[in-house]
Formats: C-alpha cells, sequence, structure tokens
C-alpha cells in the first residue's frame, strides 16, 4: 500500500510522490490547454448523446414533445421498410468490404511481383486516386457513364457491340442497382486497400523466397505458399477493422440510390435521413429511436471486432 | 526486401512477367479512363459516349460557366473557406487535445482519454445531432462543417501516437529550462511534427472538401451550400441554376466534375508521400 505514496524515478531510486492537488496544480498549462478540446468533445458528441432521450418521445417540429415509452421502438420493429434497411445495411456493408478486400489482395500480389520499380511507383500512384475523390464526384461521373442519353458512355459502346438495343438505366434497375454499387466500390477502394497489403508484403523475409527458389519452387508456388499465407494475418485485420464500421454506411448509398431501387439500397441511416427530412410533419422521435437501434448495434460491432482484434494481433481498435 | 527482388528478378522476362504487365495495364486504364474522360469532355464542346484522347471542339466555355455562374460559383468559394477554417480547426484541436493525451503523468489522463474513446463507440446519431446544431444556429449556415468535422477523435489519437514517439528526453530538457507546456508544444513539439501536421492535415482536408451528406442534412439555403451538394444536384437530380447553356450541358457537367477535384488533383502529385503516411502512422505502429 505504501507503493501508492512513492514512484520509482528512471534512475531506479524510490522518492514520494507528491500530492495529488500539487501535481494537478503544477500540470495546469496543460488542463488550460484541454479546454478547447474538451467544448468541442461536449458540445458536438455528448451534448447529442443525451438528445437520445427523444426515442422515447413524439417529438414533432411543433408543439410540445410527449412521453410515449417504447411506442417509437414497437412502431420500428412493425415497420418492413426499417427491417429492409438494416438488411439491406448489412448485405451491402459485408458484401462490400469482401469484394474490395479480395480486389486488392489480387492486385497487390500483382504489384508485389512486378520487378520494374518504376512502373510499381506508378501504379500506385494512379491507383490510390479514386480514394481521395468524394463521393459525390465519384456518383456523378459513374452517373455519367452510366446514363441512357447519348453520351452515355457505357450504354452507347453496349449498343456498338450489338449487346442491347434499348438502354440500360444501370442505377435505377432493382437487379442491377447493387452490382453496380460495388463495381463503383472496388473501381474508388481497391486501389487504397493495397496499401495495408504491400506493407505486409514488403516486410516477408528474402530468405523465404531464396528457400523455395532452392527448392525450385514456380513463381505461382512461391505466390501461393510463400506469400499467401504472409497475408492471411493482414487480411483477417482489415476484416475485422471494417466489420467495426458495417453499420456506418451511408454516403456511398445516399448519393447513388433513389426512390425506385429503395428495396434493394436503402439503408438504415438513409432511412433515417428520409423519415426526418423527406416529411413534411417529421416524428424526431421515431427517427432518433432507429438513430439509437443503429447506435447500439454499431457499438457492440466496435466492441466486438475490438476483442477479436486484440485475441489475433494483440492491439485493440479503439 | 530489396535484395531479394534483385536476385529474384534476374531471370529472363517470361510469360509471368508478360501477363503482370499486361494486368498492370489494364488496372490503371480501369482507374484513368473514367477521370480522363472527364477531363476531356470538359473541355470538349460537343458530348459523345466515346472515350476520346483528345477534345475534337475545344472549349473552355464549361469553367467559364462556372466562373459566371453564382449559384456555381459561391458554393466552391464557401468549400474553400470551410475547409481551410476547418482544417485549421481540426488540425489545432487534434494537437492540442494529442499532445495533452501523450503527457504520461498526468493527473486525470485516463479519465480524458476514455471520455473521447467512448464516442468512438457510441454516438447520439444524426437527429440528436441535428437538434443540437439547431438550438446553436448552425442549421442552414456553411460553418456546420467546420464544427462538426473540428474534432475529429481518430485524427488526434494519430496525433497522440505521433507525439509520444518524440524523445522524452527532450521534454525534460525544455521543461528544466523553464519552457511552460504551451511553449514546448509550440517551440518543440510542432516544429517537430510537421511531416504528421502535413498528413493529418491533408486528412482532415480531403474529408471536409469532400463532404456532401452534412450539407444535404443541414443546409437548405443555396448560398450556404459547398460545391459537392451543387455538383451532385446538378448531374443527378438535373438542377442547374443556368438557364440558357453557353455550351453543351455535358461540358458544364464535366467542368462542374473537374472544379470539384481540382485542388485535390494539383497537390496529388506533389504531396503524395503525405497522403499515404497518414495512414501509416495509424497502421504500422505497433
Amino acid at each position: 500500500m505504501s507503493k501508492k505514496k512513492t514512484i520509482v524515478t528512471a534512475s531506479g531510486e524510490m522518492v514520494r510522490k507528491k500530492p495529488l492537488s500539487l501535481r494537478i496544480w503544477n500540470n495546469r498549462g496543460y488542463y488550460l490547454m484541454f479546454i478547447p478540446v474538451l467544448l468541442f468533445i461536449l458540445v458536438v458528441k455528448y451534448w447529442p448523446m443525451l438528445g437520445v432521450r427523444w426515442s422515447f418521445y413524439n417529438y414533432k417540429p411543433i408543439g410540445t414533445p410527449k412521453f410515449v415509452g417504447f411506442d417509437n421502438f414497437e412502431k420500428m420493429f412493425r415497420t418492413g421498410d426499417f427491417w429492409t434497411a438494416f438488411k439491406n445495411t448489412l448485405v451491402l456493408s459485408v458484401m462490400k468490404l469482401l469484394l474490395t478486400t479480395f480486389a486488392s489482395v489480387i492486385v497487390s500480389v500483382f504489384i508485389n511481383e512486378m520487378g520494374n520499380l518504376f512502373a510499381k511507383k506508378s501504379l500506385q500512384t494512379i491507383i490510390y486516386l479514386p480514394h481521395f475523390l468524394s463521393w459525390a464526384v465519384v456518383a456523378s461521373i459513374f452517373t455519367m457513364l452510366l446514363s441512357t442519353s447519348v453520351t452515355g458512355t457505357v450504354n452507347g459502346i453496349l449498343k456498338d457491340w450489338g449487346l442491347i438495343t434499348e438502354g440500360i438505366n444501370f442505377l435505377s434497375d432493382k437487379k442491377l442497382w447493387r452490382p453496380v454499387f460495388y463495381v463503383i466500390n472496388i473501381w474508388k477502394e481497391t486501389g487504397w486497400g493495397t496499401i495495408i497489403f504491400l506493407a505486409t508484403l514488403a516486410g516477408i523475409n528474402p530468405e523465404l523466397y531464396e528457400a523455395a527458389d532452392i527448392d525450385g519452387a514456380t513463381r505461382l508456388q512461391k505466390i501461393r505458399f510463400v506469400t499467401m499465407p504472409a497475408l492471411s494475418n493482414t487480411i483477417i485485420t482489415v476484416l475485422i477493422l471494417n466489420l467495426a464500421k458495417v453499420m456506418n454506411m451511408f454516403e456511398s448509398v445516399f448519393v447513388l440510390y433513389s426512390p425506385v431501387v429503395y428495396d434493394k439500397a436503402d439503408v438504415i441511416s438513409t432511412y433515417i435521413y428520409r423519415q426526418t427530412f423527406g416529411s413534411a410533419m417529421p416524428n424526431y422521435g421515431y427517427s432518433t429511436a432507429v438513430g439509437l437501434f443503429k447506435a447500439l448495434v454499431g457499438g457492440a460491432l466496435v466492441l466486438i471486432c475490438n476483442y477479436l482484434s486484440k485475441k489475433t494481433r494483440g492491439r485493440g481498435i479503439v | 526486401m530489396a535484395k531479394s527482388e534483385v536476385a529474384g528478378r534476374k531471370k529472363k522476362f517470361g510469360l509471368f512477367d508478360a501477363i503482370n504487365y499486361l494486368v498492370f495495364i489494364i488496372v490503371a486504364l480501369i482507374v484513368v479512363l473514367p477521370i480522363w474522360k472527364v477531363v476531356v469532355d470538359s473541355f470538349n464542346a460537343v458530348g459523345v459516349y466515346k472515350f476520346l484522347l483528345w477534345p475534337t471542339e475545344p472549349t473552355l466555355g464549361g469553367y467559364k460557366t462556372i466562373i459566371e455562374t453564382q449559384g456555381l460559383y459561391r458554393p466552391f468559394l464557401n468549400s474553400i473557406i470551410t475547409t481551410v477554417v476547418g482544417t485549421l480547426v481540426g488540425l489545432a484541436i487534434a494537437t492540442l487535445g494529442g499532445y495533452v493525451l501523450a503527457q504520461e503523468d498526468l493527473p486525470g489522463r485516463n479519465i480524458l482519454a476514455y471520455m473521447l474513446l467512448f464516442t468512438m463507440i457510441f454516438a447520439g446519431g444524426m437527429i440528436p445531432e441535428y437538434l443540437v446544431m439547431k438550438k446553436l444556429h448552425l442549421v442552414n449556415s456553411m460553418w456546420i462543417l467546420v464544427v462538426t468535422h473540428g474534432i475529429n477523435v481518430y485524427n488526434l489519437v494519430l496525433m497522440k501516437n505521433f507525439f509520444e514517439g518524440i524523445p522524452a528526453s527532450l521534454y525534460e530538457a525544455a521543461k528544466i529550462d523553464g519552457c511552460s507546456p504551451m511553449g514546448i508544444f509550440f517551440k518543440i513539439v510542432l516544429p517537430l511534427s510537421k511531416a504528421a501536421l502535413a498528413s493529418i492535415g491533408l486528412m482532415f482536408a480531403v474529408t471536409i472538401w469532400n463532404d456532401y451528406s452534412t450539407v444535404k442534412i443541414y443546409i437548405t439555403n443555396p448560398d450556404q451550400t459547398n460545391f459537392q451538394y451543387k455538383l451532385r444536384n446538378m448531374v443527378m437530380d438535373g438542377d442547374t441554376p443556368v438557364t440558357s447553356y453557353a455550351v453543351s450541358q455535358n461540358t458544364l457537367f464535366n467542368a462542374g466534375i473537374m472544379a470539384a477535384i481540382l485542388p485535390f488533383m494539383i497537390a496529388y502529385p506533389f504531396l503524395q508521400k503525405y497522403f499515404v503516411t497518414g495512414v501509416n502512422i495509424g497502421a504500422v505502429k505497433e
């Protein structure tokens, strides 16, 4: 117990620790510097948390909020559109995650096999680029490429090849929206995803490849038995890290969906948005309840992924 | 790694290398072609569906329309203002917070750290946030972008990790010389952190510049929107503030996309390493 009052200095001697009040006073400079941070955190993060209580109210833009208990949650669980949005969130996020990770791994392996350093660096510079384009820009670019007008490239080329006669409305077709969404995501994020895999590949012990050479392994065998096993841990890490963000899917869908494809595209966040801002007399209580559901599932996922991350690689994600 | 490459690639150019080059070219084309089409079409007076290497009827009309139409240049200016101010505020908060949390024996440090980390697990959500911002009169004001992006816990933690890498002896020496925490921050910590400031500053800038949904949620007044919002509405919802086109609609749309990505395109080749190190501060730190 006496240990509490003493600390061990770098040189190993035990000294009495100063009383807490004095230590706080001595560090006052740091606390002062933290005030702006605290202000931002309290206003932008913690104040809205108090607003979670509105999920138990009937809260309209006009009139005073009325306490209604769990009514909003009951309504939510009875609403088909909510379940559609929940299911779509999971399907779109997980599929997107698997597809872009897969594409990133493949491209990383090819980049790693490239001997020409200039080609390697150039390709990296090029494929990182789409990650920095906004979703509004990416949506604009692909809307124009996929448009049915005379300037729509994809339809134009398909017509030239004689594959179709009528233009296809890719972004407002229930069957095609999801595949198109995945393709756009792959286009945007594959390159960026390679960074972490390339860092892992750069760390592979060269002796492993040399040993494989001595054993007479072919390039493909080296990829199969040296490169891929080295990547497996990183793949798991990437999947865990991104699984925590599954519920966050918003802007990418927000810029690309339209009423025709709500069935296949609507996610929780876009559902909340429409319930609130798409109606003349919204019930903020209901949207807050849906938001609370999303936050709780999202928070649970973060904690689960944090636990998995600690298990698999020895450090958490938060 | 370098050694193994030299040893491994001495063999003659084989089938595998040929395939590899082919894949490289295809991947590069897939990424570049859509962007190149935007570049060419923005300078081309007529809209065609084909990929062109060069404009057939060169014009600057699309860009001219953007510069001359208030409904278009106003959002563009708003984007610049909010990005610059937001990046400065964001950096200030991230560095201050990171610096304080990097002080290992600061009483109460853990409480502050957990307070920040909790916000990464739970959030009030879109609507409670909206109601708070409404109370603060930030609805329908472009400063909402500065306020909501000003605090970024992830970037703050990255800064903290970076600061923890600065040798403690430097702090100790300054403290013995009677330097205040603020003095150490400005005289020692910040000058040593230029690379981290650059990469995290870029992360802030890109995030704020690219933001569409915050504007869509909070702002209905056209004078307060940013360029991403305007662009998306113009291209996808046909909400064009121009009644008579000096150029084809296709040219204007593509010029709009160019305007939205131009600041980034100009900076990217020079600052690429900072764009990329941002991830590495977080990912590689063990």
